[in-house]
């Protein structure tokens, strides 16, 4: 039996879907068999990133719907034989899938697959508790934006109250080093301390994220890049080894937190 | 021994229901004593206070007592009253006066309401809610919204490290603790004053503050 995790956040666009095609692409890259299912239903985007748009028949509502057999509708990667993509649906009725036909679909491919990533949408409505229904584990993704990490704490809340067998775990994504040493944007350890769940891994910013987006080719293909570096250590760490957490470069003599900062920017000078 | 008996007291009237006597005996007794009273003083305005002794009457009993006294314009019950109470009425009033000690992180979005006074070692993040009826005691820390004394009881009183929070409540009364400055002390209480304004004093300052629970704790006059 495979593990089936779910990537969510809660705030939209902070990098569910580069973060789900990134993993899939490394635990392939390890020899693992992946599929990766888009839960977004009327945004799909997941196959665009991974250049795969072009080879998608059916989708998730048909598999649901029993119109097509789900191994009718996966999508097989172009780069790796184990990856598959199980494409979501372009309607915009909200409603075409319940919790209990995504479990179904989930359980059956984690027969067949190591790893089963549910890319969900944002926001916490039913297409976030669509993405839960068949999990084991959730990767919740976060970026230093307070606005990012309140809704990280609103989702970790939701999914204390739909608990799943394993704690949710936290990736930090869009690392910008310089405006964490400033104090611009609130560090690594005071992100997780105030998440309270496991950091599970971090990636930096890097417009070479996009770039390669663009083109159908997620990052983690190109092994020099620090972003691509960042979720290969996640990759490994889902796969049970043991990775000390990268280091983005030098670190700057007085680094000032955010915290402090903000503190300074509001006590009164008497 | 009579089912139903009737008795002066200095307020009015108390009628008083046998416990030990069935309730149907009860019910042909007062049909006729309120049938006797009726023909005896057919114009006196009577109060009556209905005691039940040990035992506790269900809502269909009590309307038949009700039914009973509607035949006569003049004779009116006060209320009816009893010993005892039900389980769940204990188990509410315990709930209510227990301190509840809550060690947990309400997160963004979250609202936690309790009944009685809070005991709170845990941490409310910004956007989460601690709700409850009673005072609050904080040792954790409250980055979100705390509110004692819901939904409108102007006497209760939030102790604690509050400097952090986005909001204090009690009652009907709030701050935006960001507009004011609230010195970050554990010896601080938060209370409504007597202009019905949230206010800010010291744990020593208790009996001023609120002298009904200064006395209730023990507080030495
Ligand atoms: N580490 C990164 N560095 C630079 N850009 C990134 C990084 N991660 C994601 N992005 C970019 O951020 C944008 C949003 O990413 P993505 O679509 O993965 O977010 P999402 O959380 O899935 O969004 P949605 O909520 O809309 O589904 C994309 O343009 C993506 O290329
Ligand atoms: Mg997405």
């Amino acid at each position: 039996m495979g593990r089936a995790i779910v990537v969510t956040s809660g705030k939209g666009g902070v990098g569910k879907t580069t973060t789900t095609a990134n993993l899939g692409v490394s635990l392939a890259l390890m020899g693992k068999k992946v599929c990766l299912m888009d839960l977004d239903i009327g945004l799909r985007n997941l196959d665009v990133i991974l250049g795969l748009d072009n080879r998608i028949i059916y989708d998730i509502v048909d598999v649901a719907s029993g119109e097509a057999k789900l191994r009718q509708a996966l999508v097989k990667d172009k780069r790796f034989d184990s990856l598959y993509v199980l494409p979501a649906a372009q309607t915009t009725n909200k409603d075409s899938l319940t919790p209990e036909q995504v479990k179904t679909i989930v359980d059956e491919l984690q027969q067949e697959f190591d790893y089963v990533f549910i890319d969900c949408p944002a926001g916490i409505e039913q297409g976030f508790l669509n993405a839960i229904a068949g999990a084991d584990g959730a990767i919740v993704v976060t970026t230093p934006e307070i606005s990012a990490v309140r809704d990280a704490d609103r989702v970790i809340g939701l999914l204390e109250q739909h608990p799943l067998d394993d704690q949710p775990k936290l990736v930090i994504n869009r690392i910008r080093k310089n405006m964490m040493d400033n104090g611009d944007t609130m560090d690594i350890d005071e992100i997780t301390q105030h998440l309270g769940i496991e950091l599970l891994g971090i990636v930096v910013d890097d417009d070479a994220v996009i770039r390669t987006s663009n083109h159908g080719e997620p990052i983690v293909m190109d092994p020099d890049n620090q972003a691509s570096q960042g979720y290969r250590n996640i990759a490994r760490r889902i796969n049970g080894e043991t990775v000390p957490l990268m280091q983005i470069d030098d670190t700057k003599e007085s680094k000032q937190s955010f915290w402090s900062k903000l503190g300074n920017l509001f006590s009164k000078k008497d | 021994m009579k089912a139903v008996s009737l008795k002066g007291t200095k307020n009015g009237y108390e009628l008083v229901l046998d416990e030990a006597a069935s309730f149907t005996d009860s019910i042909a007794e007062l049909t006729d004593l309120l049938a006797k009273l009726d023909h005896d003083y057919p114009t006196k305005r009577m109060h009556l206070d209905i005691i039940t002794g040990n035992r506790l009457l269900n809502d269909a009993q009590r309307d038949e007592i009700h039914r009973l006294f509607a035949n006569y314009k003049h004779l009116l019950i006060n209320g009816i009253s009893s010993n005892v109470i039900t389980i769940a009425e204990a188990k509410r009033i315990r709930e209510s006066e227990n301190v509840h000690v809550i060690y947990q992180t309400i997160r963004n979005g979250q609202e936690f309401t309790v009944t009685g006074d809070v005991l709170f070692l845990g941490t409310i993040h910004e956007g989460g809610k601690l709700v409850t009826s009673g005072n609050i005691y904080v040792l954790g820390s409250v980055h979100g919204v705390i509110q004692a004394g819901a939904p409108n009881s102007e006497d209760k009183f939030i102790v604690g490290d509050l400097h952090t929070a986005q909001q204090i409540r009690i009652g009907e009364q709030f701050d935006i603790v960001a507009d004011k400055q609230i010195k970050g002390s554990f010896q601080n209480v938060a209370y409504v004053n007597n202009l019905h304004i949230l206010d800010y004093g010291k744990i020593g300052e208790l009996k001023q503050i609120n002298p009904k629970f200064y006395n209730r704790i023990g507080g030495v006059q």
